[in-house]
């Protein structure tokens, strides 16, 4: 076992009340392994990622509970300095916005190289050509002549190309993506994902892929796990999920998306909004919108039901849901 | 298709590059749209696709008077919009009205939802009389799914689902014929979506409405348009009814936009032929000649780089007629198909 979240809580204190953005996420990841992450806005999927990278805003952000397993050891009990080497080396984060997550004015080389001055000590001149074979690795075409180049010269997909390059620098265990793909185009998304899988392979890392796309899950997941505001409702194998979700939420989704495949009639919706993370509602955070809910929803919070050896549903009905 | 309420042909929008500071002289010009045909039949759904830099949202700035057409036309009931002027361009655009994309920025904060919505009525008074505004908006919040008690809110006190409806609704206050939708449900959840789309779709049947629905998401294209037009790089390249585009593409750029949208069906991804397209959309100051697609076309030959192909029924499929015979511009345009069939089940009914 590579990751594991037990049990995490994370809140956000702001001038309005506490936000309870995380309340008891578990999760794991294996070697070589990729999970997905997939929620709504809100559902505390990045900021879980945050906690566990280490770079929650803090405050207004707080663990308050939990603990973040990463090759043996508690991240959470780490220092400040510890938990720095850990990352970038032994774990690494792609964002969603390569444009703002990149130095707009130190050329790509110099902040790929910092990877290897900072980490490993190497010269410049050494890190410089590291830099170059990186951006070839991703394939960016003409990785030699480009090295020099800041990002605003580049194209979205080659910005994200650069992020994955500086995920990968120092060949960490783990990658954390939240979003890779969502601001690009379909055509480019696809490239992104091919590289990110194929590179994925090589270097038996674990991927954990934050995501809202219920195409991409299906296209690269191994497990997914599915949250709700701020708790895990749904962890299956991906083929079990889209066969016959054991949580009305994740049949919520996957049946209000329409397809590509046929003409659809009306799209089911599920009705209402996502909960205020100040107010979440007594009992399962979702019964205000759940066609199945009953009376033991409005008071009894589910726990995380074993539905199968790999499965578990946070529903009190996952019988009648899998059944449906 | 019955008689067309909105009719563009070589619809052109060139932004000029000027170089110098005391003589100005034009260096090139980015041509964002160079040459689109359309045809909207009253009632129907015109879904425009295509990447970012396409120029699908230029098209739509054009058809809503915001932009001036370098050249070409839009006839709007047979009449010339783009040389119109004055009275006459207000009362057209009384009947065209638009709905942005990003629900945060295109609502004013200041203004209560009530202000928001009954604003078209200070510049089309004839609409509502003064007295009658407030029930007026009242009636459309309620069209659109909103309680009509929040008329006195302001936006932030809305959700992104919840202001997106707002800007429906005041898209619709002036009871036009067409609506220009921009993006219309890019920016909202998945879950929130489906209510947008839902609305639009009983809106539609319920005012006789015409849309132009531009995403890049295929998927909410297909569920709900007609016909469907596919752009690349300021221009149309396929276009036909929702079946034909996508179970009959022939068009090398429709294939492989389609067979990169990811299927939410893991069973998919061994058996799935995927076209991979290499590098990046050219500039469009810098539009290749001939086909300005065959930068990137596996299939590109000589001809492609000398002759632009028209948009037209291909001779090949012209005689044998079918869903494959349909506006295609390719020089040499096969049928393939990419999407996966539809296997497992999925929405009621």
């Amino acid at each position: 076992m590579l990751l594991e979240v037990r049990d995490l809580h994370v809140e956000f204190h702001t001038r309005d009340g506490v936000a309870k953005a995380v309340n008891g996420v578990g999760y794991r990841v294996d070697e070589g392994e990729t999970l997905a992450v997939l929620g709504e806005s809100g559902s505390g999927k990045s900021v879980t990622a945050q906690a566990i990278m280490g770079i929650l805003d803090v405050p207004p952000g707080r663990v308050t509970g939990g603990e973040v397993v990463f090759q043996g050891r508690d991240l959470l009990t780490l220092k400040e300095d510890e938990r720095r080497r850990i990352r970038g080396a032994e774990m690494a984060m792609i964002f969603q916005d390569a444009l703002s997550s990149l130095n707009p004015v130190l050329t790509v080389g110099d902040q790929l190289g910092e990877m290897f001055t900072v980490h490993r000590g190497m010269s410049r001149k050494q890190a410089r050509a590291e830099a170059v074979e990186l951006m070839d690795r991703v394939r960016i075409p003409a990785a030699r002549e480009r090295v020099g180049q800041y990002p605003h010269q580049f194209s979205g997909g080659m910005r994200q190309r650069i992020m994955i390059a500086m995920a990968l620098a120092l060949e960490p265990a783990l990658i954390i993506a939240d979003e890779p793909t969502t601001a690009l185009d379909v055509t480019v998304q696809a490239q992104v994902m091919e590289l990110l899988a194929e590179l994925r392979r090589e270097y038996r890392m674990g991927l954990v892929l934050i995501t809202h796309d219920l195409g991409v899950v299906a296209d690269v997941a191994d497990r997914i796990a599915v949250m709700y505001a701020g708790r895990i409702v749904e962890s299956a194998p991906v083929h079990d999920i889209y066969k016959a979700p054991a949580h009305p939420y994740t049949r919520g989704l996957l049946d209000s998306i329409p397809r590509l495949d046929r003409k659809g009639q009306e799209l089911y919706a599920i009705k209402g909004l996502p909960p205020n993370l100040m107010s979440i509602p007594p009992g399962c955070a979702f019964h205000p919108r759940c066609p199945l809910a009953r009376d033991v929803c409005r008071t009894d919070e589910p726990p995380l039901y074993q539905v199968s050896a790999t499965r578990g549903s946070a529903c009190h009905f996952w019988r009648e849901c899998l059944d449906d | 298709m019955t008689e067309p309420i909105l009719e563009v042909s070589d619809l052109v929008k060139h932004y000029p590059l000027t170089r110098g500071t005391v003589f100005r002289k034009q260096a090139g010009a980015v041509r964002a749209v160079d040459g689109v045909d359309l045809r909207l039949g009253r009632g129907e759904t015109l879904g425009i696709v295509g990447e970012s830099g396409c120029g699908k949202s230029t098209v739509a700035k054009m058809l809503v008077n915001l932009e001036r057409p370098t050249a070409g036309s839009i006839r709007y009931k047979g009449e010339d919009i783009t040389r119109l002027s004055g009275r006459a361009l207000k009362a057209v655009r009384r009947n065209i009205q638009m709905v942005f994309q990003d629900p945060y920025t295109s609502l004013n904060p200041r203004m209560t939802v009530g202000d928001i919505i009954g604003e078209p009525y200070d510049i089309h008074p004839e609409v509502a009389p003064k007295g009658d505004r407030r029930r007026k908006v009242r009636e459309l919040l309620d069209v659109v799914g909103l309680n009509p008690e929040y008329i006195n809110r302001y936006p932030h006190q809305f959700s992104g689902g919840q202001r997106q409806r707002i800007g429906i609704a005041r898209g619709l206050a002036l009871r036009p014929e067409v609506i220009v939708a921009d993006e219309p449900v890019s920016a909202l959840d998945v879950s929130v979506q489906a209510q947008v789309v839902n609305l639009m779709d009983r809106l539609q049947s319920e005012f006789d409405l015409a849309y132009v629905f531009i995403a890049h998401d295929l998927s909410v294209v297909r569920h709900i348009s007609d016909r469907v037009g596919v752009m690349y790089l300021g221009r149309i390249v396929e276009t036909g009814t929702d079946t034909e585009i996508y179970d009959h593409p022939t068009h090398p750029y429709t294939q492989a936009l389609l067979s990169a949208v990811p299927v939410p069906d893991p069973g998919a991804r061994e058996h799935r032929e995927r076209i991979i397209l290499s590098g990046d959309v050219p500039s469009p100051t810098d539009i290749p000649s001939g086909c300005r697609f065959r930068t990137r076309c596996w299939k590109a030959r000589e001809r492609c780089a000398l002759e632009v192909p028209a948009l037209a029924v291909p001779a090949t499929f012209a005689a044998a007629g079918g869903p494959a015979a349909h506006d295609s511009a390719c020089h040499f345009a096969e049928e393939r198909h990419v999407v996966p069939e539809g296997r497992h089940g999925g929405g009621p009914g």
